[in-house]
């Protein structure tokens, strides 16, 4: 059809994670369970945006990005890396524990061969690296629990200590020792402003420009990704948005009511696509049951 | 930026034809209209809490699927993405926990449903306009239809409808080729107006009063005082729903079609409202050609100017037969670009099929692919007048219903002389009474007339 019809298919990648990371028929109840803070977040609409903000957060550690630039395919094709990303996220919670257990398998399979030397500081990497690990864990972490603070459903100060606690399992998983995780949203946050290699390399900047602004959206999509984009920007913390030498944008664009409109419209189109409605059915069937 | 007439109107004829076959297979509605049943109610997955509410329809889910209603009309090229989004979320838009709709009416009407109302049957029977439905008995004995609205839907959507920016941007990604300006005007205003159950109380008051007693038209009763902005009560109805008739004799479905054409048409004339959404489940059918009509959150209302166009066009085409007025009034009312390079006859040819079933003093049977024939000639693109012609927004709601209209009575079938009962209406010539509900209703107005004197006579 028209060019509206193109734009959805970058979101078909990620509605088929959607679906095929929600079993039918679990055996347990995964590493979580229906009842835990995790699966409660995980589920919110406001997933796309803490997406974005975790990549900027994440990208700013030279060595965590220098794995990325030097060893993964996302630029030929951003919305399916950030789909494998998604359907990870989402098997890990709502699968059940085998199929939790054999992603993360997976995952630790693939990065041993991750390891190289940065460009920019010269150091070594390897992504088995609990510390590398542990950064990746915090940045997204933190920017989901700030993006569902903010713009999800109600989720309290409480309930996101209770949230970050409850993710160390999913950090363990990949092996990062439990006595380094951090239980509350305090303690996370701490730890990124105590990370001292922190710096906006130019791997980091060329992802960026990438993320907010993907090739190949027409105009008006574009728009509206540039809307999103820029939320993410003014929900930074601080240190990083100066880093990226980003303005914070005006406070009428960061209010709750058109944040949340800009990210329902986009969850509309999301939500059209085959398997997602369904995958939340699920979802909210168990955690009812 | 603006797709072409010509390629607009051809969208609208392909869609229009599939308006018959939609309605016929009662495919799923959208949340905004009438009827569904109660077993499809999904109330393992009922909405518990407003914020549920929100979740569900709020942050511009339920403006963009009523946008996208709207836009059916006009776009058949939607993308196909568009459509199943709302095909999928009507589906599944979940109904309140007895509780949920039990703290509304509390709210709403001062004390929980049990203590208003001497019986309540806490799950619905019907979803509704952005709400569902409950069968409940008053204390007087009056057994009643509470249709009770999702709390907090009419606040966001009410600021949904006012992002324009953002609706600008996803309908012009949606529909490319579309001038969506006019689109998200109309869309602010039918919201606006959907999410008030008191005007929608004060239109089917309006329609009640004007119809009571009538003999084949019923119109169920607001109860005012059991009625807010968020609850509105009316009494219930039991009769039989559009695809029982269907299995009808051909008598009966010919008088049953025979009054919701005389519904349109006095309501039209008379009323000078309209109510827009002919949905086969807003009809029940009580046999005999008893009709009742259900569901006034679309009721347009037409001024003098607005009408006078219309009857004019009537006139001079199929009374007087004089098409050069013919012509002139369609160019007043805005259908027709005046001075377009095009000859009379073929304004008449194009305009005309409107008008088919009533040039001619003879019966007529309205059968499916009579009405489609009907729809496709008008919206023909290949006409030498497409680039000419329009639907100016006075008349959008009225077209939208002249289409499902044919299509409803096409699948019908029904066999009437239309012009007869059509020359009943029509101001300039107020025929007389042409079939037994015609004399059934001459009575009717005779008895109310005298009723409005003797009231005139008091006051």
């Amino acid at each position: 059809m028209q060019a509206g019809g193109s734009q959805i298919e970058m979101m078909e990648p990620l509605a088929r994670a959607y679906e095929h990371s929600v079993p039918e028929h679990p055996i347990d109840g995964g590493l979580f369970g229906p009842g835990s803070m995790v699966w409660r977040v995980h589920r919110d609409r406001s997933f796309p945006l803490a997406a974005i903000r975790s990549l900027m957060v994440q990208a700013l550690h030279p060595l965590a990005m220098a794995g990325v630039a030097q060893h993964s395919t996302w630029q030929r094709d951003p919305f399916g890396r950030l789909a494998a990303t998604a359907g990870y996220v989402l098997t890990v919670t709502y699968g059940d524990t085998v199929a939790a257990e054999r992603a993360a398998a997976r995952v630790r399979a693939v990065h041993t061969h991750v390891r190289g030397t940065d460009p920019v500081t010269g150091l070594a990497y390897r992504a088995e690296d609990p510390e590398l690990l542990l950064w990746v864990h915090a940045g997204m972490v933190d920017s989901i629990a700030e993006i569902v603070q903010r713009y999800g459903r109600s989720l309290d100060a409480a309930g996101a200590d209770r949230y970050v606690a409850e993710m160390a399992r999913f950090a363990e998983i990949l092996g990062v020792p439990a006595s380094r995780l951090p239980t509350s949203v305090a303690a996370l946050r701490d730890y990124l402003e105590a990370v001292e290699l922190r710096q906006l390399t130019p791997a980091a900047s060329e992802a960026i420009a990438v993320v907010l602004d993907p090739p190949g959206l027409d105009a008006p999509t574009r728009e509206l990704w540039h809307d999103l984009g820029q939320v993410a920007v003014g929900t930074l913390p601080g240190w990083a948005r100066s880093m990226y030498g980003f303005d914070a944008p005006p406070a009428e664009s960061m209010e709750r009511e058109p944040v949340r409109q800009l990210i329902g419209a986009l969850d509309f189109a999301f939500e059209s696509l085959p398997g997602v409605l369904e995958a939340r059915e699920r979802i909210a069937l168990r955690t009812r049951a | 930026m603006r797709q072409s007439r010509l390629g607009r109107g051809a969208s609208l004829a392909r869609l229009a034809l599939r308006i018959g076959g939609r309605y016929a297979a009662r495919s799923p509605r959208l949340i905004f209209a009438s009827v569904e049943r109660r077993g499809e109610l999904r109330q393992e997955l009922a909405l518990r809490t407003a914020e549920d509410v929100v979740e569900e329809l709020g942050s511009m889910k339920g403006a963009l699927m009523k946008l996208g209603q709207m836009a059916s009309y006009i776009d058949e090229d939607m993308p196909q993405t568009f459509r199943s989004a709302m095909r999928r979320l009507q589906h599944n838009a979940p109904p309140m926990t007895p509780e949920l709709a039990r703290s509304v009416v509390e709210a709403e009407l001062g004390a929980p449903p049990e203590r208003i109302f001497a019986r309540w049957d806490p799950l619905p029977f019907a979803a509704a306009s952005i709400g569902q439905v409950h069968k409940a008995i008053t204390t007087e004995g009056r057994a009643v239809a509470v249709k009770v609205q999702y709390p907090g839907i009419a606040r966001t959507i009410v600021s949904d409808v006012q992002n324009v920016a953002l609706l600008r941007r996803v309908t012009s990604a949606a529909f490319p080729g579309l001038d969506t300006r006019s689109l998200i005007e109309e869309l602010g205003e039918r919201l606006r107006e959907e999410v008030d159950y008191a005007l929608e109380a004060e239109n089917q008051t309006l329609f009640a009063d004007y119809y009571e007693d009538h003999p084949v038209i019923h119109v169920p009763r607001v109860v005012g005082e059991l009625s807010t902005p968020r609850v509105l009560t009316s009494e219930l109805v039991a009769g039989s729903r559009f695809d029982e008739v269907l299995g009808w004799s051909q008598h009966e479905r010919n008088l049953a079609a025979e009054t919701i054409n005389r519904f349109v048409s006095r309501s039209l004339y008379r009323l000078h409202a309209f109510n827009g959404d002919p949905h086969p489940g807003n009809y029940l059918f009580h046999g005999q050609g008893r009709v009742t009509f259900l569901d006034f959150g679309l009721t347009k209302h037409f001024s003098d100017e607005d009408l006078a166009p219309l009857i004019d066009a009537v006139r001079f085409l199929v009374v007087e037969n004089d098409p050069e007025r013919f012509r002139a009034s369609l160019e007043h009312a805005g259908f027709l670009r005046a001075g377009a390079p095009v000859s009379t006859e073929a304004v008449v040819d194009r305009f005309g099929v409107f008008y088919s079933t009533v040039l001619r003093d003879e019966p007529v049977t309205l059968t499916p692919a009579y009405a489609s024939a009907i729809v496709r000639r008008f919206f023909d693109a290949r006409s030498p007048l497409a680039p000419y012609s329009d639907v100016p927004r006075a008349y959008v709601v009225l077209q939208r219903i002249n289409l499902g209209l044919y299509a409803l009575l096409g699948s019908l079938n029904a066999t009437a002389n239309w012009r007869r009962i059509s020359e009943e209406f029509w101001p300039f010539l107020n025929g007389p009474p042409s079939t037994p509900i015609g004399e059934a209703e001459a009575a009717w107005e005779q008895s109310r007339q005298g009723r409005e004197l003797s009231l005139d006579r008091s006051a």
